[in-house]
């Protein structure tokens, strides 16, 4: 349970063994692969489709497996299973509130350095404007697993977001996972930072360097809906940083605005992001963070500005 | 068949459509009208299977009407099949009503909630394979525009029936000839049509849309197409059946006219339901 992992394996692995007991999962990849969709295609065959790189048809007909009573994943790169299909799936899904997994694999610069064609930096705001989708963002193994054993479970209309690379581990157990949605991975005190998937791994690196700072951590995988009594949480501190690899127009920071807004909850609030543009540049995606305002650096410096004390 | 029969239950549903769209002042005529016939032939021409008294079914036969702006077409037949209260016929539209001008899935028999263009044919794509998949003898017919064949995701879905083999999809195209701003062949040319789909995979076969017999004998296709999906085209006239309407591009959604003008149309389609033509 040390090692890094790919997410993409790991939770088509759970997918893999609840498809084999309930012959009414089905799994549609949009030309999209991972070694442990071979072993399913291998042995269901009949219960894997591929759709053509055809990401508008692929959604659609997920809502007509789904009318039929199936449990539907849809899997692709997330910039295109995302923003490609954004009208099926507020169509043909969330207005007929079909059970439907959305798999998006490869979220923010996972794919530098294609460019921003393959990027997915402003799916957060768009997948979370649809109504009635939950939009989730697991960031190790453990999380993973319990995030695919909860669509198995309950399967209803969700995006879960995925990193392209290996991720190593946060949680040991799924007993450490809040039911809520979010964890305080680090209880502290003036200062809370809120992140998930692949930034989340920054700050808790950065938490660790910061020995004179004892900042508090929030894993919100669940960016939405976010349950209320995050807000409480919040409360024990003097002020907030939100991290994010996505533009800052409507994600992730902008959800937790939202949530404290609506509970009268005054704070300083920094959030962290890429800036409103498409990134061409090279070097890779720790590179482009290092870089482009997602350092470590840039997380201690900015608690240090919210610290009071 | 009785085609007197068929006759009958068409121009009741005219006369029944008009009321709603008359009575709501809102709607889409042109393109419900110019569908009358296909559906009356479905429903009432012994092609669709359901259960009266389980609209639910599963074994039943679905229908998308991926142009859903003509959805309203469904709802008097459904009434009439007792899937709901005919009083819901006379709240269409209305704030008591459950009938909207687009259908949507809380309306019992309607099968997916559309309205916007394109989508129907993956819906179809996708309950086809589930019927196959699970066993089950269902067809799925779905009802597209020929203006929803500008959008790109028809012709994905078209790929994917083709390649499934999927001889239980049912694709109706109701070729009126007309989008909003005009004749779709001066617009933006569809022709050649059947050559497309035939391309595409699908068994084609071209029928007049508003002749029971030519409709029938299309769908008599049905399971006889050594494995294709079948496109029927059914030529229609956009507004068929009221003179003020027919071919005439501005009555795609509704137009103020006056009451004289409503009862004239009403004197023409009652007329017309007492002597079916």
């Amino acid at each position: 349970m040390n090692d890094a992992i790919f997410q993409r394996d790991v939770f088509i692995e759970e997918i893999f063994q609840a498809a084999k007991k309930d012959r009414d999962i089905f799994f549609v990849s949009a030309d999209f692969g991972a070694p442990s969709l071979d072993k399913y295609r291998e042995e269901l065959p009949l219960q894997f489709l591929h759709s053509g790189i055809s990401e508008q048809h692929m959604i659609d007909m997920a809502a007509g497996f789904a009318l039929a009573g199936k449990k539907v994943y849809v899997y692709a790169m997330a910039p295109f299973i995302t923003l490609r299909c954004l009208e099926q799936t507020k169509c043909a899904l969330a207005i007929m509130n079909l059970p439907v997994t959305i798999l998006a694999v490869g979220v923010g610069l996972g794919y530098a350095d294609a460019g921003p064609t393959h990027y997915a930096t402003e799916d957060i705001a768009c997948m979370r404007a649809i109504v009635g989708l939950e939009v989730i963002s697991p960031c190790d193994e453990v999380s993973t697993r319990a995030c695919a054993q909860q669509t198995i479970d309950d399967p209803k209309l969700r995006v879960i977001r995925m990193e392209r690379n290996a991720l190593p581990p946060v949680y040991k157990t799924h007993g450490e996972l809040g039911i809520t949605g979010y964890t305080e991975l680090e209880f502290g005190k003036d200062v809370c930072v809120l992140s998930y998937g692949n930034t989340l791994h920054r700050v808790l690196e950065a938490r660790k360097e910061s020995r004179a700072s004892t900042f508090g951590v929030i894993d919100l995988y669940r960016v939405k809906p976010i349950d209320a009594s995050l807000t409480k949480v919040l409360d024990r501190y003097n002020a907030i940083v939100t991290v994010e690899e996505q533009c800052l127009s409507g994600g992730f920071g902008s959800a937790v605005l939202e949530v404290m807004a609506a509970a009268g909850l005054q704070k300083p609030v920094k959030r962290l992001g890429l800036e409103e543009r498409y990134y061409f540049e090279n070097g890779g995606r720790e590179y482009l963070l290092d870089h482009f305002g997602l350092a470590v650096t840039n997380i201690l410096q900015t608690v240090k500005q919210l610290s009071v004390g | 068949m009785d085609q007197q029969y068929l006759k009958q239950k068409a121009a009741w549903l005219r006369r029944v459509l008009f009321d709603m769209l008359s009575s709501a002042e809102q709607g889409h005529p042109g393109s419900v009208m110019s569908l009358v016939d296909v559906l009356v032939a479905l429903f009432y021409g012994g092609v669709m299977r359901f259960e009266v008294n389980n609209p639910n079914v599963n074994w039943r036969d679905r229908i998308v009407i991926s142009k859903g702006h003509a959805t309203m077409g469904l709802y008097p037949i459904y009434a009439d099949l007792g899937y709901f209260d005919r009083k819901e016929l006379d709240s269409f539209c209305t704030p008591d009503g459950i009938l909207k001008s687009f259908g949507n899935t809380s309306i019992s028999g309607i099968d997916a909630t559309t309205g916007s263009l394109g989508h129907g044919p993956g819906i179809g794509v996708g309950y086809a394979l589930a019927a196959k998949y699970d066993g089950l003898d269902s067809r799925v017919f779905v009802v597209i525009s020929e203006g929803e064949m500008y959008e790109g995701s028809i012709w994905e879905s078209a790929l994917m029936a083709a390649h499934h083999n999927l001889d239980n999809l049912v694709i109706i195209l109701d070729r009126n000839r007309k989008i909003i701003l005009g004749d779709t062949e001066e617009l933006l040319r569809l022709e050649p049509i059947s050559e497309k789909w035939k391309a595409f995979g699908f068994h084609t076969v071209m029928t007049n849309g508003h002749r029971f017999s030519e409709l029938l004998q299309a769908f008599s296709n049905i399971g006889k197409t050594n494995s294709q999906p079948l496109l029927v085209i059914a030529n229609t006239v956009k507004g068929k059946g009221i003179p003020l309407m027919e071919g005439q591009g501005n009555w795609h959604y509704w137009q103020n006219i006056n009451k004289q003008t409503k009862d004239e149309i009403r004197h023409h389609l009652i007329a017309n339901e007492n002597n079916p033509q």
